[in-house]
């Protein structure tokens, strides 16, 4: 509003200039038409402007000149002098109302209706008497020259006083600011070249000085010239609420736009390149991004959409966000919709990331697709808007949150044509490129870069990530040029999203480049951004990081970057493990893969024990099987009191490994140097220059297989039939026992279930005590005979100390008891 | 129906110009060569803050190679035109003089070799010598369209 309302002002103002002439040239010749004309017209776009401004003084002094005027010119009488002096007092009192809105002061006091009476009474008197009749305007000339004197002295005083108050503006054809810029950026070369020659020469310190007062103004000029580029963003807003309130009324939804950061001001240039995409930004919301009113309501939100547009400044760059509540971006729907349109295939896409899947919707070629904006909202032309932004050096990026809404951010910079960029050198040219493209430079000896051809491709490795490489040179056609020492990589964006590296022979300088459009028959190679003059004075072309790639074909898929990175951490995953090392008791080196390791803790050498050859310890109550012998007497006589243990665990089993001492924590290599598998070692690697065995993980715990598995509980439980049994109750028992079995007696009021294992002892008369049990229940019956040879033929029974059958039958039978079990429930 | 021309020669062929296209004539000293352009685009060159796209207007005519500007031997004359928002320099053999031409224009008699059919607008004759109308605008289409081609 107060654009509109100073804009009102300095056109009324200069209107009123002009008219003045008119005014005195109507009063030397009232008979002239196009003057009456001119004079009308101004009233009447004053009373237009002034009615839209609500300024109620001006439209009624502008209304009552208006209709006076327009009854002479439809009376086609002319008007006289004192009408055209009651006029001009009309026009002087806008005059001075236009001063004190200007400098926001109140209006002055003064009595329109006065003027206005003067006006018309004025008008009546020419009407009524024949305008030939000069006697009597006198009386009413003198009437009117009263209040226009007294007009005339408020617009002195306010004259005297606005210097301080107002700033004025005054409007330039822009043809004439450019003009100015072009002077500015001469004079700028002229400096450069005149301090060229003062380095060669040897000037006087009195010189130099002048030289630097030159430099620094003209830098001042140059600044100040470039404010008069800016523009406020309002500009840019200008045509979104017309746009909201039409797209809204035909798509029937109720959207409530906000509008921030107005005053914002970036370059008039950019401003118009930003006009399109952000257009498009908004047209997409609203026909996509938010609701049906229905929709909404249905989905728990108010019933109007809410369309927000800010601008910020941020540091060089201006920010511009298009922020609406809708339903956001349907990822899925994207995805599938790109791998259908054969651009990617499902697997590639399901690599993605949640935000690299976001980023397809500027995957170009979706823009074509209707069915993507009917099922999911966005992708029409995203990767065009996504073009221009990045054109012109910005960068846009999504922030979705899907069913709440979706920000679009456009980070352009404030300026088009001064840019900083970077000189390089390349076939024995120079370019400039400007520096947003560049994510990384780097030069080809550098360590953690490896560049490899094959078949002609060539491919950059930095710190693990594969990139596409083109040499300059080839791009352009121009021979390699001998150098000493390094060429420099420089990593670029490109449109595609993934950068790629560009070589060329060196990078000399940094510079704020004025840039300027190349002409079409040099863009047409399409490498090429534009050109400009830097400071030297030479001539040179703005390289366009995108287009190089186009040109050359580089294979730049998105998928690559994603897929590659993963594989890429996947295998150094791969190839490298974290080992313990550690000194075995017997003192040999070796590595055990840390993950197997479930802690390392001291044990009291007490705690040891060995039976029938194995060794055991006792940790927190349990017995746990060792992987080692532990010489207790030995360590005893040495001094020590505990042992360091490694306490191993795979799914199910704890081991403790018992060991001098733990040494360190290597990242050791997944391949053997020398694969040598004896025992528990699998082979040898050398880690430090220094070998050392691997633990064989797995012949650990396959050493240890038979170890007791305390914590597998068999589900048979035997019953052993005749309780009074010396041998039963001594051998057999503790025998069953130890096999993990739980031991019941038959004779005892335990009942016989369906999961049990019967076993009779076939000497103690069998007639007698087994029928019943083994009637009593479908119980598995196993009998034990006393001689090492069967009985018979078709004798099933088992030699009792024939333990290895005993106890497969035992597992046997419970297996079977349990799998019937089963098939009956 | 009198009007000023600018009298050049370009491969070996006497054209002249109107002066209206014509903003300056320069003489070139330093070209910034334009790689992996067609031919017929020589280089940029500064003239003053402005950059020009230096055209080649023999390389652009008959197809050959562009002249390499030498700066000892510093004869090479460009004329400046500004046509839609670029500035050009079209670099000629050698610029003759500025005559105002009385005549009207003619059109061409005779079969006019293939190079130079699509600049053939007519001819003016002055002086008793006859100069081929060139049109600056029309060139410089010229030269984008043989570069899409």
């Amino acid at each position: 509003m107060d654009e509109l309302l100073s804009e009102f002002v300095a056109e009324t103002q200069e209107s009123l200039e002009a008219l003045a002439n008119v005014v005195v040239a109507l009063e030397v010749d009232p008979s002239d038409r196009k003057l009456l004309d001119e004079l009308f017209r101004f009233f009447h776009t004053v009373k237009g402007s002034c009615g839209f401004l609500n300024l109620p003084r001006f439209e009624k002094l502008s209304h009552a000149a208006e209709d006076v005027l327009s009854e002479i010119r439809a009376g086609d009488a002319t008007p006289d002098a004192a009408t055209i002096t009651a006029v001009l007092a009309v026009m002087d009192r806008i005059a001075e109302l236009c001063e004190a809105v200007a400098i926001g002061e109140a209006l002055p006091d003064g009595n329109d209706s006065q003027l206005i009476e003067t006006l018309r009474h004025c008008y009546r008197m020419a009407g009524a008497m024949p305008a030939e009749d000069e006697g009597q305007p006198d009386s009413t000339d003198t009437n009117v020259a009263a209040p226009e004197e007294g007009s005339s002295a408020p617009e002195q005083n306010e004259k005297a006083s606005r210097g301080a108050t107002t700033s004025r503006t005054i409007r330039l054809p822009l043809s004439l600011i450019d003009q100015l810029m072009n002077g500015v950026s001469d004079m700028v070369l002229a400096r450069n070249e005149l301090s060229r020659k003062l380095r060669t020469s040897d000037a006087s310190p009195e010189l130099e000085t002048a030289f630097e007062r030159l430099s620094a103004c003209i830098a001042d000029m140059r600044d100040t010239i470039s404010k008069t580029r800016m523009q406020r963003v309002d500009r840019l807003f200008m045509a979104i609420p017309r746009m909201v309130r039409d797209l809204g009324r035909e798509l029937g939804k109720s959207i409530e736009l906000k509008l921030e950061g107005g005053d914002v001001e970036m370059d008039r240039e950019m401003v118009e390149m930003v006009v399109d995409p952000l257009t498009h930004i908004v047209r997409n919301s609203i026909d996509h991004g938010i609701e049906a009113p229905a929709d909404r309501i249905a989905a728990g939100k108010p019933e109007g959409g809410t369309l927000c547009v800010s601008a910020r400044q941020s540091g060089s760059q201006i920010v511009i966000e298009v922020t609406d509540d809708g339903r956001g971006i349907n990822v899925e729907a994207i995805a599938n919709k790109v791998v259908s349109a054969g651009i990617m295939t499902a697997q590639d896409v399901a690599k993605l990331s949640e935000t690299a899947k976001l980023d397809l919707i500027f995957t170009p070629g979706l823009s074509t697709a209707h069915e993507v904006t009917a099922i999911s909202g966005r992708g029409v032309g995203m990767d065009i808007v996504r073009a221009n932004i990045e054109r012109i050096g910005g960068v846009i990026s999504l922030s979705n949150d899907p069913g709440n809404g979706l920000t679009i951010t456009m980070r352009v910079p404030l300026t088009l044509t001064i840019i900083p960029g970077l000189l390089l050198k390349a076939g024995g040219l120079n370019f400039a490129i400007p520096r947003s493209a560049i994510i990384e430079i780097l030069h080809d000896n550098n360590p953690t870069v490896s560049v490899n051809r094959l078949a002609g491709a060539l491919t950059a490795t930095i710190r693990g990530v594969r990139y596409s490489m083109i040499d300059l040179e080839n791009v352009i056609g121009l021979p390699f040029v001998e150098q000493i020492g390094a060429r420099t990589l420089m990593l670029v964006r490109s449109s595609s999203g993934k950068p790629y590296i560009l070589g060329v022979s060196q990078v000399e300088n940094h510079e704020e480049l004025v840039i300027r459009p190349a002409a079409p028959m040099v863009m047409a190679a399409g490498i090429y951004a534009g050109m400009t003059l830097p400071d030297n004075g030479q001539p040179m072309l703005l390289l366009d990081a995108g287009g190089i790639a186009q040109t050359a074909q580089l294979p730049l898929v998105v998928e690559d970057v994603e897929a590659s990175e993963a594989a890429a951490k996947e295998q150094a995953a791969r190839q490298y493990y974290t080992g313990l090392r550690f000194t075995e008791l017997t003192g040999e080196e070796r590595v055990i893969r840390l993950s197997l390791v479930e802690r390392v803790e001291d044990i009291a050498i007490d705690a040891f024990g060995k039976t029938a050859g194995r060794t055991h310890a006792m940790i927190e109550g349990k017995l746990i099987p060792c992987l080692r012998d532990v010489d207790v007497e030995g360590l005893k006589a040495q001094g020590a009191h505990e042992v360091t243990c490694m306490r191993l665990r795979d799914d199910r089993r704890e081991l403790c490994y018992p060991v001098r001492h733990v040494v360190d924590i290597d990242e050791v290599p997944t391949e053997l140097d020398l694969s040598a598998a004896y025992d528990v070692v699998a082979g040898v690697v050398l880690l430090n220059d220094v070998h050392i065995e691997v633990i064989d993980g797995f012949a650990l715990f396959a050493s240890a297989l038979d170890v007791v598995e305390q914590t597998d509980m068999r589900r048979a439980r035997c019953v052993i039939a005749d309780a009074d049994d010396s041998w039963n109750r001594e051998i057999l028992a503790p025998l069953l026992m130890q096999a993990g079995y739980q031991v019941a007696w038959g004779n005892t009021e335990n009942s016989v279930g369906g999961d049990d294992v019967v076993l009779i002892t076939s000497d103690s008369s069998p007639e007698d005590s087994s029928p019943e049990i083994a009637s009593a229940s479908r119980a598995a019956v196993i009998r034990l005979r006393n001689s090492s040879d069967p009985a018979s033929p078709d004798d099933s029974s088992i030699y009792r100390y024939d333990r290895a059958r005993l106890l497969e039958a035992i597992s046997q039978a419970g297996e079977m008891q349990a799998d019937e079990a089963r098939s009956v429930a | 129906m009198s009007e000023l021309y600018l009298f050049a020669r370009i491969a070996e062929t006497s054209v002249a110009i109107r002066t209206e296209e014509v903003e300056a004539v320069v003489r070139l000293s330093e070209l910034s060569p334009v790689p992996g352009v067609s031919g017929h685009v020589a280089g940029l060159s500064a003239l003053r803050s402005r950059v020009l796209t230096i055209i080649d207007a023999t390389a652009l005519i008959l197809g050959t190679a562009p002249a390499t500007i030498d700066a000892d031997a510093g004869a090479s004359y460009a004329i400046v035109c500004d046509i839609s928002g670029h500035s050009y320099g079209i670099l000629v053999d050698g610029v003759d003089d500025i005559r105002t031409v009385h005549t009207a224009a003619l059109p061409i008699c005779g079969r006019v070799s293939d190079a130079w059919e699509p600049y053939a607008h007519g001819v003016i004759e002055d002086e008793g010598q006859s100069y081929f109308i060139l049109s600056l605008s029309s060139f410089l289409d010229q030269s984008v369209a043989a570069q899409a081609a």
